[in-house]
């Protein structure tokens, strides 16, 4: 069953979002109150404006703008002698969480950028997945006044009418806060969970400050949970191969300890490595990940929380079930930002805009100078 | 509604769920700019084939036997997410186009995709005619007003009326009937079901009308002499409904013609000339099984007080009347005969200016016309004033060159690829139009094709009747 709710609900609400409301302090919303102010006030800012649509196509439905990736290192070759811990599953009643939150660009205005946001939580239950999903909340993000800086702490000016790289850390800073905010909510209302997130446990940047997630990775081990992270993509390279290629011979499922060396690659600060890295292989034939497991779960605990992963969650082609669903429920599908891009149209006075595309005008083979958009 | 495309004669409009469209309904594609407009009419509604539909349908399948949970959604934007995934393609054919406010069916303009504004045509007010001084009210449009054709759009005409069963092809009949019998027209209706006989009577109790309906039921009050009926109708019943060999017609000939001069031609005195004529015994036996078949038939009396006075019925069509030949239980000979012998003597009638024209309505017409007759009801009989309606639910049963040269179709229902075949094969419009609006005619519902609607094809609910049609299914059980 799908329920769709439009009003505003907490935590103490009964059913599925009960799991995440036990011993949660107060009540708080599932989607951080600032946030839609935010969202309000910066679309208010664009009444009776024109905007230009993000393009979708039948032939372009990876839209996703953005993926983890961590910063590229080279890694030194002794690892190429290091053994994998093999891992044996685990099977008990173990309750996985896994939390995901993508961004994408709707469109463009005569001032900025239209975005928007959404997070997933699926957890599994009796059985089956149950999933909670916060959103769609859309944002303009403009150089004027503008508020968003402020509230996310960035000081540099976003260039009017451009999808700058300074509105793209703005997106991800959104993106971030979000999922951030999330992964709180998760960590601070369960107990005695598997915990899993997408991307890597480094923080420390402007965009990821490191005490926001040690505040995170502290509220889940004191409720006993476990944080495991996930990379679908690394940089992390040895002889110019990914290092995700050193379990490709290697039976399955075993994890690989690379964080010694990984470590070593790391200036102190700002960046913070919070937590052990390992490549993960988790299924025989299946791709293998970066893993970050908190630095302050002890080694067995981390093995063993693998263990457990491995025999509570189906982890086919090597990546957790739970964390695959929140994925999938969190992006965006083509369809999806045409529906958000009539919702922006429909309630902030929108018109869509015919304007120049200079890619098509250039390069388009019959040399359209103008297109709707 | 926004125009999306245009390929030939097909025009595809984009729709949301809350622009309410059907079949058959038409739009206007007014270019204002160019004081042009398009008018289409709606033959198809489909699913708009959005980018991303697909994975979003298959993540939904995907995910749906697995996994349940909650959304909650502050700003309701997946209401318009919801809303994109039942947006329509509108599929429309070209009907027409108003140049400056005139119509005309020649299309010569494409309109702009930005600029134009679609909104709903009432054709109705295309095809009405401008003197509705015999009306006959069909019934209400798609858009819910009242379609009032002049009777004169059926004189002259070859109309066929067809839809499977049950779905109102008999009902639009007695419509008809009537319609033309209140204006003074005649009317002559071949009843194989004997449907058409309560005519007269109301479906309530109140008194009957003052319609002039007449039955005649052949053998009962429709009886000739066979000086009536002249020696060329009954040479046309005897080899085309009794099938009698051409050597023996020649003798029949003989034998009349004798009897004939010597004016004792009775049904008596023909029997025992056949039995008394010299001619081969194989010759005789012919003859005379179809002469039994004939005196058996009750059609014929050397009476001449019993027999129907032709030319008195013909004054009495003339003055705006139905007659009903009743034909129901009738077994195949005793139609054909029925049928060659009345429209021998209407051909006779017409041909000598008793009568100037009558509305003949053929039900189910395969079961009694004979192959010949085919074409010369639509050639020859049309020409000296018999205006056929042939009303059936076996298409395939009415050759194509007849459909081609019908002036009105009234279709109603079909879900049969054959049946539909057929029709679209020879209707005045395109196929295509024929097979997506037929299919999905809803009971008592009709799409008239042709000169009727000014060739354009219109979607009617046929009005109810306060007469005793008798034409209803009979059922064992009760609801």
């Amino acid at each position: 069953m799908w329920i769709h709710r439009t009003e505003s609900i907490t935590y103490d609400s009964p059913n599925i979002s009960s799991l995440l409301s036990k011993d949660l302090e107060g009540e708080e919303s599932l989607l951080p109150k600032f946030l839609i102010q935010l969202s309000n006030s910066s679309m208010r800012t664009i009444k009776g404006e024109r905007f230009k649509p993000r393009e979708v196509s039948l032939f372009d439905l990876r839209i996703e703008d953005e993926d983890h990736q961590d910063s590229s290192l080279m890694i030194d070759e002794r690892l190429l002698q290091k053994e994998p811990i093999k891992i044996e599953p685990i099977v008990d009643d173990a309750s996985v969480i896994a939390v995901d939150v993508s961004n994408i660009k709707v469109g463009e205005t005569n001032d900025g950028v239209l975005c928007a946001l959404r997070a997933a939580t699926v957890w599994k239950s009796e059985g089956s997945y149950v999933y909670l999903r916060c959103g769609p909340i859309v944002f303009h993000i403009t150089d004027c006044g503008n508020h968003l800086l402020s509230h996310l702490g960035l000081k540099e000016p976003v260039l009017p009418n451009m999808f700058s790289s300074v509105t793209m850390r703005i997106m991800n800073r959104l993106r971030n806060t979000l999922e951030r905010y999330t992964q709180r909510l998760v960590c601070s209302s369960s107990k005695n969970n598997i915990i899993l997130f997408d991307g890597s446990l480094t923080a420390g940047t402007p965009d990821n400050p490191a005490n926001r997630v040690q505040s995170i990775l502290e509220s889940a081990r004191e409720n006993g949970s476990v944080v495991l992270a996930f990379s679908k993509a690394t940089k992390l390279s040895i002889g110019g191969r990914r290092v995700t290629h050193l379990l490709d011979q290697m039976p399955a499922p075993c994890l690989l300890d690379i964080d010694k060396e990984i470590e070593e690659q790391f200036p102190s600060s700002p960046v913070k490595l919070l937590g052990r890295v390992y490549i993960a292989k988790l299924a025989l034939a299946g791709y293998t990940f970066r893993l970050d497991i908190d630095r302050h779960v002890p080694i067995e605990g981390a093995i063993e929380t693998v263990s457990r992963l491995s025999g509570c969650d189906l982890v086919e082609q090597g990546y957790p079930e739970t964390l695959r669903l929140a994925h999938i429920l969190s992006t965006f599908t083509a369809n999806e930002v045409i529906g958000i891009q009539r919702f922006i149209a429909k309630n902030y006075g929108l018109r869509i805009a015919s304007q120049p595309n200079l890619r098509r005008s250039l390069f388009g083979p019959f040399g359209t100078g103008r297109e709707i958009a | 509604m926004r125009l999306y495309k245009k390929e030939g004669d097909i025009i595809q409009l984009i729709s949301f769920p809350d622009e309410q469209v059907e079949k058959g309904d038409y739009l206007l594609i007014e270019d204002q700019k160019v004081k042009k407009g398009l008018i289409v009419q709606v033959i198809d509604i489909q699913f708009a084939n959005v980018p991303g539909m697909l994975e979003d349908i298959l993540r939904d399948v995907m995910t749906e036997e697995s996994i349940h949970g909650e959304d909650y959604d502050p700003f309701d934007v997946s209401s318009q997410i919801t809303v994109l995934k039942d947006t329509r393609l509108i599929i429309c054919k070209i009907r027409g186009m108003i140049d400056d406010g005139r119509i005309s069916s020649s299309v010569s303009h494409l309109p702009s995709r930005i600029s134009s504004k679609i909104i709903r045509f009432p054709i109705e007010r295309a095809i009405e005619p401008q003197d509705k001084s015999r009306p006959i009210h069909f019934g209400t449009t798609k858009s819910r007003t009242e379609l009032t054709l002049d009777a004169k759009v059926l004189d002259g005409r070859l109309n066929i009326i067809t839809g499977k069963k049950g779905t109102g092809k008999s009902h639009l009949s007695k419509l008809l009937v009537l319609s033309l019998v209140d204006n003074k027209a005649p009317c002559v209706v071949l009843d194989v079901n004997g449907e058409y006989v309560n005519l007269s009577k109301n479906r309530s109790s109140s008194p009957e009308t003052k319609r002039r309906i007449k039955v005649l039921m052949p053998g009962v009050n429709m009886k000739l002499t066979l000086a009536q009926v002249g020696l060329g109708t009954m040479l046309g019943v005897l080899l085309f409904a009794l099938d009698l060999p051409g050597n023996s017609a020649r003798v029949f000939s003989g034998i009349w013609r004798q009897l004939q001069d010597r004016n004792e031609l009775t049904l008596t005195s023909l029997g025992a000339a056949i039995h008394s004529w010299n001619c081969h015994e194989s010759v005789r036996d012919a003859i005379v099984s179809r002469y039994n078949t004939i005196a058996e038939s009750g059609m014929f009396t050397d009476d001449p007080s019993e027999a129907l006075d032709f030319e008195k019925m013909a004054r009495e069509l003339s003055g705006g009347e139905a007659l009903i030949v009743n034909m129901k239980n009738q077994y195949s000979t005793m139609r054909r005969m029925t049928v060659e012998i009345l429209l021998s003597k209407l051909t006779d009638l017409l041909m000598s200016w008793k009568m100037k024209a009558v509305f003949f309505f053929a039900e189910e017409a395969h079961l009694y016309l004979r192959e010949t007759y085919w074409e010369d009801i639509v050639t020859r009989m049309r020409h000296i004033g018999i205006f056929t309606t042939f009303i059936t639910n076996q298409p395939d049963t009415i050759k194509d060159s007849i459909y081609r040269q019908a002036d009105n179709i009234f279709l109603f229902n079909f879900m049969n690829e054959n049946d539909l075949e057929t029709v679209s094969r020879a209707a005045k419009i395109d196929g295509e139009s024929v097979k997506l609006i037929a299919r999905d005619l809803p009971v008592h519902h009709c799409l008239i094709i042709g000169e009727a609607v000014k060739n354009f094809p219109l979607v009617v609910n046929i009005h109810p009747l306060n007469v005793e049609t008798m034409g209803e299914t009979r059922f064992f059980f009760k609801d």
